[in-house]
Parts: C-alpha cells; structure tokens; sequence
C-alpha cells in the first residue's frame, strides 16, 4: 500500500507541473495587464508621468521582465508555498486565503452532512420500495432537481423571500447581520444559521440528487445478489438483510464521492457566493479573475489543482480500503 | 453500387434501427426529442415569429419587405447550417434504403465532409459578402399615423435590440406577453433570440470537446504503453484543474465573443470522452477484427476510425448529450456572472441575472421565464442523454 502510495504521489509531480505551466500560461498570453487595468481610462496624469508610474508598477510586480523569467521565479516561491502578494488588495495572497477558507467550509459542510444525512436513508428506502409508486415520484423529482440551474434558484429565492416585493423573511446577502459580532453566542449562531439558511439550500439540492441516485442504484444492484439471497433464505428480518447485508456493500462508491468532493468543498462555488454576495473562496476567485489579480488567480488555480488530485488519490485509497476485493498492486 | 441494391429486408436489422427502437419505446424520450426540435426550429425562424419589422408593408402605394431585407449575416448563417443539416438527416435516412451497410460508415463519413465544408465556406462567404443593414424606421408609428398600409408583423412584433424606456420593467401584460426588461425590450422576443446562443454553444462545444476527446483517447488506448502513461499525464492535468474557474479565468481575461465560449467550454471538457475511448479502444484492439485490418496492412487512420472507432463510439454519444445540457448550463452561468455575449445580443442567463434589482425588488417574470427556459431545454437533453444510454445498453434489451 505505501508503495502505491509513494509511486502515486510521484507521478503527481509532473502532473502538478504540467498544471502551473497552463495556469501562468493563460495569465500571461491574455491580452491586458493588471497595470493598465488598474490605471484605467479618465485619470488626471498626463503623459510622461503616466508612463513613469507604469514603469515603476510593472517593475514592482515584476511584470518588466521576459516570461520565462517570471515563471521560473513564481515556481520557486510556489515552491516555498510564497503565493505572492495580491496585486488588489495589496496583502499576502495566503493571508486572504486564510481569511475566506473557514467561511467557505462553514458553509460546505453544512451542505454536505445534510446531503448525506437526507440521502443515504431515502437510497435506501427509495431502492427497496423499487417500482412502487415513491420510486418513481423521487426519481422524477429527483431528476428536475438535478437539471435546475442553481443560478436561478439563487435568484428566485433571493427575489422572492428577501425582497420588498413578496415576502422579507431572510437577509438577502452576506453572512451576517449589523452588529452581529456584538451579539452573545447563541443570538450570533441564531443570526449566522439565519443568513445560511438560503445559500445552503442551494448548495444541497444538486448534491442530494446526485447522491440519491447513486445510493439508490448501489442498493438495486445489491439486493439481487445471491448473498442477500442467501441471507434470506437463512430467514435474517428484511431490515437485518437491508442494513447489515446490502447497505454495507452499497456505500462503497459513495464513499469514493466523498473523497473526491473534498476539492470542491475548499474552493467554493463561485455561482452561489456570487448571488448571496458570500465572502468565500468562490467569490475571492471571482474578484481575482474580473481585477486581474495575477498572483491571486495563480494561487487560486494552482491550490485547486493540488486538492484535486490529491481528491483522486484520497478517492482510490478510500475505495480500496472499504473494498478489500480491489488490491493496489494490480492497480496505477 | 448498383450490385448492392437488393431488397431491404435482406439487411437485416441495423444497429442504429435496434437502438432507435428501443429509445422509441419510451414516450417520455420521444417528447424530449420533439421538444428539442421545436426548440430548433424557434431558434432558426427567431427572426420571423419575434421582429418590429414588418413581413410586408406598402408604404407610398409601394410594397416593401423589410424583414428579409433586415436579415443579418448571422442570420443567413443560421439558415444556411439548417438547410444543410436538414440535408443531411434526409440524406441519413436514404442511405438507410439505398445503400449496403457495409459501406454505409464511409458514405455518411463522405457526406457529413462535403455538408460540413459547404457550411464552413458558405458562412466566410456570407460574412464577406452579405450587405450589413441597419434599419431604424419605426414601421408601426407609420403604420399608427396612417402613412403606411397593409403591414404583416411578426407574431410577437417587438425587436431585441429596440429600447423604449416608457415601458420599462413591465409585468406581463397582453401587448407584452412575458413582460419587458430595464431597457423596454420584450422579454419574449428575447427570449425567443437568446435560444440561439444557447442551443448553438451546446452544440458547437460539444462538437469540439468530442472531436478533441475520441482523437486523444484513440491514439492513446490504440498504443498504450509509453503513448499512453504521458498522455494519461496530460489529461489528468486537465482534469485536476478547476473546470470552471479556468473557464471563467480565460473567458474574462480574452475578449467577449461567443466562438471564444464555444471554443473554451469545448477544449476544457474533452477528457470524459477521451477516458471512455481510451477505456474502448484497450478492449478492442486485441480483437479478432482488428488484427484483420492490421495484417491487411490498412492504414493507421483507417483502423483507428473505420474500423475501431463505430465499434466503441456509444459511450461518447452518451457523453455528448449530456454535454450538450452542461454547455448550455455553463453558457447561462457564465452570461449570468456577467462573462457571456456582449449585450444587446440576447441570451438566457444574462436575461435571468435581471430580475433581482440592486434596490432589492424583485421584477419576478425577468429571472422566472429565462430560468425556466434553460431548465426545461437542460432537462430534455438530459433525459435524451438517459434514455440512450438505456436503449444503448444491451444487457437491458435482453431482459
């Protein structure tokens, strides 16, 4: 197993190059610099001074020198975790990152222990009651539930329960309200779980079709099988052949969801924090591409690369742990 | 060709009739499918149900008609690419009466070539040849002061791009159907103009995420070995890096165009298929029939997509589908997050990010109907993406 492990996280390390090579790439081929975006059209300089002030920011960011000498200096302080400053905010791109990353997995793992907590009974349930009417009624909701856009459920949400047109029962952005840090703890959990309650919504309904659906498939798949037959001829109560039979073998795959959502619940969903104005990681990305923030948006792209992989590999090893028929020798 | 023209019963069944049977089966499936249609053909004729021109209008005792002469080139384009494709789905069904099946692959091969050049040079001739127009007569004042006669509009006689800011931000009314948005336009003829963007970016993205994804996965499950473990590098760096903020990164950062949506949602999402023919092509190539065409002495070109390639292709048409409902879902969020087609040019989730205004009121028909547009056309592709899988499936049709 270590030597699975060793051998894969080797073979990461090209990848991961690969990976920084497009992500400076893209930054740097674009048309535009973040200099003159930031100089803008309309100010009071004139000419030569406007063009002093631009050499001297280029050479500040180091924007001066030829692209292979920026990208060989970017990898060596990426290779110290040195993400630079951002060229925004004018702070240690990691210290911002510090800042948004709580706020984002607050928010995700919320969603998440709801997805699985809803999900994993109703699999179940849905799988044993196959063909019955329930089955059919989820599948059919389940299915409209995986196709809706999240930005328009964001946005009917926000327009119809946060708004002076219909009803005013939540607040329609941030995370909290005025004055909430002045509050003692439970008004303050109170208030925060208040100003949740619409982003998580909207973050668990894609993820709770999906996880149903692959629940509810895994059980099928088990509950024709001969062992369970077995176990019922061997006259087990249903519930001891559903939970302690075909349950077991059916979570497998999902657990190989969880591994490799972990990713996704780091970087945040740029849509949803965009709509509830969340100050994330979604929506830290989202300023850092629309300002051009180089060193940012490197940041960005490169950690959720790093976490995707690693997702991959936490994904495979999870999987052969709860399933000891899959062996790593044979595998890579 | 004339010695394979027997009797069609003689072919048997083909494989594509099994599994259009099989799809047929279910009727959900086949009202998916018309509703796509439909869609098609509202997105095509969008200039002719939804324009302030007139179809006909006699002005000075003289008739004129100002829709056709109005017609954009990206209007002739559209024309041109639904006549040709029209073309070719009749052409499909000929040579399902007419030829062999054992040269049926290299005729539809031969054809879709010529249909796809003709588009391809018809729509450069027509950018470098079709007059630009740009009419600003307001037919229906003449018409209302009595200076015209005789005028046939449109269905819905609004125009995209005509702003009027006495009726802005209007409810849904009998003169506008679905309403109007912050600058007056009516929000159904936008609506109706928007399908463009939409069903064009899901086609054209996934046309070149497939092309990408079958030609990497076929050189790589063809070669294995060393091929293989650097290609398998590649994609895995393009899968580890996030999709959609690489998609937003570069389409802020290059200019606003549509090709330039298409062209990044298609060369960010070709790995699925890659893996799936990669996946394919492992299996078949220790296949009797390809050790045929090998010792035959065929060329490389030939093995890979004549022989190997219909023989592993079903999972990708799977994919397709289902990537056809993820572009346009990524085109709405993109054009929501304000990264889409420049405006006036209409398109769904730049209409649906309307309808919250900054002082909190909620214009309710501006984000319900684009919103459920793009719902309802996800959703068909999405179950046409099931329901082939299902009918393509063979261990279901046993049972």
């Amino acid at each position: 197993m270590t030597t699975y492990i060793v051998r894969r996280l080797l073979l990461m390390i090209p990848t991961l190059f690969g990976i920084t090579v497009i992500v400076f790439a893209i930054s740097r081929i674009a048309p535009g610099d973040p200099v003159s975006l930031s100089m803008g059209p309309g100010g009071q300089m004139d000419a030569e001074r406007a063009a002093d002030v631009r050499k001297a920011r280029m050479e500040l960011y180091g924007l001066d020198k030829p692209v292979h000498i920026q990208y060989a200096k970017w990898l060596g302080r990426l290779a110290r975790l040195d993400f630079g400053d951002s060229i925004k905010h004018h702070r240690p791109v990691i210290e911002l990152i510090k800042e948004r990353l709580p706020i984002t997995l607050t928010l995700n793992l919320l969603a998440f222990v709801i997805i699985y907590t809803v999900s994993l009974p109703l699999g179940v349930l849905v799988a044993v009651w196959h063909k019955r009417f329930f089955d059919r009624a989820s599948s059919v909701v389940l299915f409209m539930l995986w196709s809706l856009p999240v930005m328009w459920v964001g946005q009917m949400l926000i327009g119809y329960f946060c708004g002076p047109t219909f009803k005013n029962w939540f607040p329609p952005a941030g995370l909290s309200g005025n004055y909430a840090d002045q509050l003692p703890f439970f008004p303050w959990l109170a208030d925060r779980l208040w100003h949740l309650v619409l982003p998580v919504l909207c973050l668990t309904y894609t993820g709770f079709a999906y996880l149903t659906k692959q629940v509810r498939a895994g059980m099928l798949d088990n509950l024709q099988a001969d062992y369970v037959r077995t176990a019922r001829a061997k006259g087990l109560s249903n519930w001891v052949v559903i939970f302690r039979h075909a349950f077991r073998n059916s979570i497998i795959p999902v657990i190989t969801i969880m591994a490799t959502l972990l990713p996704a619940m780091l970087g945040g969903s740029v849509i949803i924090e965009k709509i509830f104005s969340i100050p994330g990681m979604g929506l830290l990305a989202f300023e850092a591409v629309t300002t051009r923030d180089y060193n940012m948006v490197m940041a960005v792209a490169t950690i959720g690369g790093v976490l995707n992989l690693f997702g991959l590999l936490l994904g495979d090893i999870a999987y052969a742990i709860a399933d000891p028929r899959i062996s790593f020798e044979s595998a890579v | 060709m004339s010695k394979h023209v027997q009797g069609k019963s003689n072919w048997g069944t083909s494989y594509g009739e099994l599994v259009w049977r099989e799809f047929a089966k279910s009727r959900l499936n086949k009202i998916c499918l018309v509703f796509i249609v439909f869609l098609f053909v509202v997105a095509i004729f969008a200039p002719f149900l939804a324009n302030d021109k007139p179809f006909v209008i006699r002005i000075d005792g003289q008739l004129h008609f100002p829709i056709f002469r109005n017609l954009q080139p990206s209007d002739y384009c559209v024309f041109l690419a639904a006549i040709i494709g029209y073309v070719q789905l009749l052409l499909i069904r000929r040579n399902h009466r007419h030829i062999d099946p054992s040269v049926r692959g290299t005729a539809l091969w031969r054809q879709i070539c010529i249909s796809s050049s003709i588009i391809f040079i018809g729509i450069i001739l027509i950018f470098v040849f079709a007059p630009r127009r740009l009419d600003a007569t307001d037919y229906k004042s003449m018409v209302a002061s009595g200076r015209a006669a005789d005028a046939v509009f449109a269905p819905i006689p609004y125009g995209y791009g005509r702003t009027d800011l006495k009726l802005r931000e209007q409810p849904p009314s009998r003169e506008h159907w679905l309403g109007t948005d912050d600058t007056g336009s009516d929000v159904l003829c936008r609506l109706i103009h928007g399908s463009r963007i939409s069903l064009s970016v899901g086609f054209v993205a996934v046309g070149i995420s497939s092309v990408i994804g079958i030609f990497v996965g076929a050189i790589l499950g063809y070669f294995g070995g060393k091929v293989d473990f650097v290609g398998m590098r590649i994609v895995e760096m393009m899968m580890a890096i996030p999709v959609f903020f690489l998609i937003i990164t570069i389409v802020a950062f290059f200019p606003r165009s549509l090709l330039n949506i298409m062209v990044i949602i298609g060369i960010t999402s070709w790995t699925g298929d890659a893996r799936f023919i990669r996946a394919e092509f492992f299996k078949l190539r220790k296949q009797d029939f390809v050790q045929a065409a090998l010792s035959l002495g065929l060329p490389l070109r030939s093995i890979l997509f004549r022989h190997m390639l219909p023989n592993g292709i079903a999972p990708v048409l799977v994919n397709a589908t289902f990537g056809i409902a993820g572009a346009i879902f990524i085109e709405a969020a993109l054009s929501f997050l304000g990264f889409g087609v420049a405006p006036p040019t209409p398109s769904w989730g730049q209409m649906l990010s309307l309808g919250v205004v900054t002082t909190g009121r909620f214009l309710w028909w501006l984000s319900l109907f684009p919103g459920l547009a793009i719902f309802f056309t996800v959703m068909a592709y999405n179950l046409v993406g099931e329901g082939l899988r299902d009918s393509l499936d063979p261990k279901l049709r046993i049972q």
